[in-house]
């Protein structure tokens, strides 16, 4: 077991270095430069030369990757040459936090309501709550979530005047303020999330309940909720928990939406600025940091299936 | 014959430097002292303003955007200041006391006593000196460098009167020194600079009403009170926070819930709705600015100069006005632009000067071109700036009219500035704005030299009347050399001229006493709550 994680440890360290490479290179290929964006209108040749050798962009690239690295990897995740800051302080301290609050209440409303939902459709298939759940879930995905923020902007924040439009309070700070300030964004980061949970544990649980140790937990006369949510759940947790895993990029990749509607300072703005502004290091931190996310969870996803599935187990 | 120089400047830049400003400096030189400003302590408040420009640098030598001169202007002053009556625009003394002309090459400037920068240290001649050698020979070098090319030295006369000697006369010179556009004339002190060194920029120290906070990334921009500023009864507001917005709908919507009490900017198609909300006033005149569709003159089918004045008669300003602008905007003949006050034209639109729309024309001028079959030609377009892809779009079946089948290439802002700054594109839409003087508006743009003069276009009578213009003070005849300037440029037609816009600054109704100039600022210097 320990073995088995070790392995999948150091295959995680050679797909970020892949990643890292990836990413390096197609943001020095695509077209721009990060000097002309900086100096705008002030744009010269020879402002332009001499601030391409103040920020080192002038040397061969591999020399500027290998370079980067082997700072990245002592912790000197470089300085911005945007906004001078730090990029560890900016990325890690500042912007990673407010990504993973954010995705977390996604994910914990998406699991809130996207669960019962489905169970309730799969134990009344085909009855009116079914088809009305199909309806919510179906909506929900094919909703593009940067319009529905602006739409429950407009609903909740302008013309009920019931939640906040925009910013993030931190939660560790003030409870309640930053709930308050999460509703909206959580909501619609969740909601294609939700749609897709409703419709996984619907299929799941419709097949599961029709297995023959559920006909048999029946006949034993055991009650309608325990063989729902005991004998039926635990089996539609392993899917679940593997679509949660996969998905989790998407919720990343959602945030950056989210959080520019919202203007939350998290990671996904962070990042999409960074590549308009062609800022290299700090889009390497985002990607590193973002790949650290994704393949970890996929870890954790993978080390879990032993301990909901038995059978999975090492004897 | 003689010119006085002197009388000149201050007449036609400096109209409010005199007796009245000299009262209002010894005024300021008293509060500085440390007497109460009454009304500075009756006010108070904290506003929050969503910010949807970009925000580089807060080292006012070193920025590029607009968005963050915005900030500037709240944190430093200049030399001089920019003023605006509700007609005229005029340089008015900011840190500067007084400003005298030895002679048309030697300015004098007696400075405020008692002002200090934000961390205490004292901003004197030894202070101005060192600013504004920071940006003329500095290292690294500034982007404002240039503003400086004709300045030959910076003495310190006594510890508060400092003296700039420029090689020739220097027309432009009072829009170098505002802390405006100019931004070269913006006073920093020497030992936050040394103590900071690169990163300035994001622990701004300045004599400004403003002092800086924090800047949290992508998140907000805080500035408070500094109760030492040194005009009298001012700022009002205790404290400012900047929320830093990158999507303008998302402002927009924070402003209509009353979450925000203003916005830095405001996309033209939300003008209306703002404008037709009881709670809010939408400031916006036309600026300084002009919108144009550049031809690259390096390349076919733009280096036939009868095409390209061909399209500068082709299109329709008044429907691109429309179509594009949202109804916000009026037609453009010439670069130069209603806030340069001596110089705008005001009845240039029945002068027949400039280019417009006629079609006529523009197809007699096509029948002259070298290629009398269907052109083709690429406007390289990206979605950026207030007017996205819709300038571009509008004009492609006015182009149709006169046989240039046009397509558009939507590319991402970086790979745009690239291939304009590399001269590799057939058209282009842009805008250059906050401009105050004509000099800024037309020299480095068309100037054979510049690196600016992206379409390539060279010509050696408009070069040499535009660097004649820079070393004339005298309005009347500055203007005339511009009007002979403009008559070229419109005719060889690097460019077609679209529109000259507003700019908005939008504020809640509960904001008091806040003085719109026409050049894309927002001071909040009497602003109260």
């Amino acid at each position: 077991m320990l073995r088995w994680a070790l392995a999948k440890i150091l295959q995680t360290a050679a797909v970020l270095l892949i990643v890292s490479v990836a990413s390096f290179s197609l943001l020095k290929l695509a077209p721009g430069d990060p000097v002309e964006l900086m100096l705008g209108d002030d744009y010269s040749k020879e402002s332009h030369q001499s601030l391409m050798i103040q920020l080192g962009l002038d040397r061969p690239l591999p020399e500027q990757y290998v370079d980067w690295l082997a700072r990245f990897v002592r912790g000197d995740w470089g300085t911005s040459f945007v906004s001078r800051t730090p990029i560890f302080q900016y990325a890690f301290v500042e912007a990673l936090p407010v990504t993973l609050t954010l995705s977390a209440a996604a994910l914990g409303l998406a699991l809130l309501i996207g669960i019962p939902l489905g169970v309730l459709s799969a134990v009344r298939k085909d009855s009116a709550w079914d088809a009305a759940a199909a309806a919510v879930s179906l909506t929900g995905s094919a909703f593009p979530s940067f319009y529905l923020g602006i739409l429950l902007i407009w609903i909740f924040g302008v013309a009920f005047g019931l939640f906040p439009t925009m910013g993030f309070v931190a939660p560790w700070s003030d409870f309640w303020a930053g709930a308050y300030h999460l509703v909206l964004p959580a909501i619609t980061l969740s909601t294609p999330f939700m749609a897709l949970i409703v419709r996984i544990t619907r299929a799941n649980l419709v097949e599961v309940l029709e297995q023959p140790y559920i006909a048999a937990a029946r006949a034993r006369g055991e009650p309608a909720w325990r063989i729902t949510w005991v004998h039926g759940m635990r089996n539609v947790l392993m899917p679940l928990v593997t679509i949660v895993g996969l998905q989790l990029g998407a919720l990343l990749h959602g945030a950056v939406l989210t959080e520019t509607v919202f203007s939350l300072p998290g990671v996904g703005r962070m990042i999409t600025d960074a590549v308009l502004n062609r800022e290299y290091m700090v889009v390497q931190a985002g990607v590193m940091m973002t790949g650290c996310l994704v393949i970890f969870t996929n870890l954790a996803v993978d080390l879990s299936y032993p301990v909901l599935d038995p059978r999975l187990r090492p004897r | 014959m003689a010119i006085n120089h002197k009388q000149i400047l201050a007449n036609s830049l400096a109209a409010r430097l005199g007796r009245r400003r000299l009262l209002q400096g010894a005024g300021a030189a008293v509060a500085a002292a440390g007497l109460p400003t009454v009304a500075g302590a009756a006010e108070g408040g904290h506003i929050k303003l969503a910010w949807i420009d970009f925000v580089d640098t807060l080292d006012p030598h070193f920025t590029s955007y607009l968005g963050a001169i915005k900030i500037h202007n709240n944190i430093y002053n200049g030399l001089l200041k920019v003023e605006y009556d509700g007609e005229k625009v005029s340089f008015v003394p900011d840190l500067a006391e007084s400003w005298t002309l030895l002679d048309d090459k030697t300015h004098v400037f007696k400075l405020r006593k008692g002002v200090k920068f934000h961390d205490g240290e004292i901003c004197d001649a030894e202070a101005v000196k060192w600013s504004v050698e920071r940006v003329w020979r500095g290292t690294p070098k500034s982007p404002h460098a240039w503003k400086y090319d004709y300045l030959e030295s910076v003495e310190v006369v006594d510890p508060l009167t400092v003296k700039l000697n420029f090689k020739k006369p220097y027309a432009f010179l009072p829009v170098a020194l505002t802390g405006s556009t100019g931004r070269a004339g913006t006073i920093v002190p020497r030992k936050a600079i040394e103590k900071y060194g690169k990163d300035f920029g994001r622990h701004p120290v300045g004599t400004g009403p403003f002092k800086f906070v924090s800047w949290k990334e992508n998140d907000s921009i805080v500035l408070e009170k500094n109760p030492d500023y040194f005009e009298p009864g001012l700022p009002k507001l205790d404290r400012v926070t900047i929320l830093i917005m990158k999507e303008a709908s998302s402002a927009v919507a924070a402003m209509l819930a009353g979450r925000v009490d203003g916005m830095s900017n405001s996309p033209l198609q939300f003008i209306n709705q703002l404008k037709a909300n009881q709670s809010l006033v939408v400031h916006g005149e036309i600026e300084g600015n002009y919108s144009l569709m550049a031809m690259n003159c390096r390349r076919a089918p733009f280096d036939d100069v009868n095409v390209r004045r061909a399209v500068g008669f082709a299109i329709d300003r008044e429907a691109l006005i429309k179509q594009a602008f949202f109804g916000i905007g009026i037609p453009a003949y010439t670069p130069i632009s209603p806030p340069m006050t001596g110089f705008f034209d005001k009845n240039i639109a029945k002068s027949g000067r400039g280019q417009f729309f006629d079609l006529e024309k523009a197809k007699a001028f096509r029948a002259k071109a070298k290629t009398q079959g269907a052109i083709e030609a690429v406007i390289l377009t990206s979605e950026q700036g207030q007017y996205g892809t819709r300038v571009a779009q509008t004009i492609v079946p006015m182009l149709d009219k006169i046989g240039i089948k046009a397509k558009l290439e939507l590319v991402e802002r970086a790979a745009w500035i690239s291939r304009r700054n590399a001269g590799d594109f057939h058209m282009l839409d842009m805008t250059w704005s906050a401009d105050l003087d004509p000099d800024e508006t037309i020299f480095p743009e068309w100037h054979t030299s510049n690196a600016w003069n992206f379409s390539g276009w060279s010509n050696t009578d408009f070069d040499k009347l535009v660097e004649q213009a820079q070393v004339v003070l005298d309005v009347k005849t500055r203007r005339d050399l511009y009007v002979k300037a403009e008559d070229i440029l419109m005719a060889e037609a690097p460019l077609a001229i679209l529109t000259h816009m507003p700019e908005f600054k939008v504020l809640s109704k509960k904001i008091k006493g806040f003085k719109y100039t026409p050049a894309d600022s927002l001071d909040l210097h009497t602003v109260s709550f």
